[in-house]
């Protein structure tokens, strides 16, 4: 996780209530995810670390996006 | 579903996306059945142990957690008019854990208005107005910390459900038992529902996985691989 990622992380953990909730059902959904496409348990791992950061790429824009878009009305 | 071997021996089997390997379904409409009453359970008849431990190890958890942050209020089958409880048709999904759910409504709804043992485990919430026996009455008022016994009226032989508004709520608001658990849990309503409506849908991919074998890569991205 890059530095400005980590940052981003903590101020969304900090600013929007009940955000952290989120955090173990994308984990759940990137283990289902992988699970569902490998059968080696050593690529399922490594999937599941590549569905994380899709998952999580995609969710947290959006999150970004609508936080900003609050935050300027 | 898995294709039928070759060889003619009858077996059905996948192959395995990773090392093209095959992976024995034995009865995939069984293993997908268990599957879908106990997440990961076709998987580890199928002797795919570490697959199937890891669905149960996945999913159980959170349907768990998504009833311990609702207060056990969150799954429920009800589809009366203007209570239609369309997150139940994911919830359904993690199979054995949501079938309470389906008797307690049918239960409810039946000539004894009661839910079965009296227990309010999964049971639809009530509606204003809406007739319960006097044992359910008295159940729901000792176990409901938003409901007394003053909730009810005598409509014999049953008790009516009339509810005062919870406190904070304007007067002229009709309540029912969804708006006194609402006002009590607040957000962890949503949350619990959001949890356990995500283990079904996530344990539905599992079916699919013990009733097929793992998905295939498309060919475009086989193609990219290359």
């Amino acid at each position: 996780m890059t530095p400005l990622a980590a940052l981003v992380a903590v101020t969304l953990l900090d600013r929007i209530p009940g955000v952290a909730y989120g955090l173990p059902l994308v984990l759940v959904a990137a283990i289902v995810f992988a699970a569902t496409h490998h059968e080696d348990p050593d690529k399922i791992k490594r999937a599941t670390f590549e569905w994380i950061g899709w998952l999580g790429g995609i969710l947290g824009g959006v999150l970004i996006a609508v936080w900003l878009v609050s935050w300027l009305a | 579903m898995g294709k039928q071997e070759p060889s003619g021996s009858g077996r059905v089997v996948a192959i395995s996306p990773d090392d093209g390997s095959t992976i024995d379904l034995k009865s995939p409409a069984v293993a997908a059945l268990l599957s879908w009453l106990v997440p990961g359970l076709g998987q580890l008849v199928q002797g795919r142990r570490f697959k199937g431990l890891l669905f149960m190890a996945a999913l159980v958890p959170t349907f768990l957690a998504g009833m311990w942050l609702g207060d056990g209020r969150v799954v429920y089958a009800s589809w009366k008019p203007g209570e239609k409880r369309w997150a139940f048709i994911c919830q359904a999904g993690i199979g054995a854990a949501a079938i309470p759910a389906m008797i307690q409504s049918w239960r409810l709804e039946g000539p004894k208005k009661q839910p079965a043992f009296l227990s309010t485990f999964m049971v639809p919430p009530l509606s204003r107005g809406q007739p319960v026996s006097p044992a359910y009455a008295t159940a729901l008022a000792k176990s409901d910390p938003g409901i007394t016994t003053d909730d009810f009226r005598p409509l014999p032989p049953w008790q009516q459900f009339r509810p005062s508004p919870p406190p904070g709520m304007l007067d002229r608001t009709p309540a029912d038992q969804l708006s006194i658990w609402h006002k009590r849990l607040g957000r962890f309503f949503e949350i619990g529902t959001l949890y356990t409506m995500l283990a079904g849908m996530l344990n539905i991919l599992a079916v699919y996985d013990a009733w097929s074998g793992p998905m295939h890569p498309t060919p475009r991205d086989e193609k990219g691989k290359k």
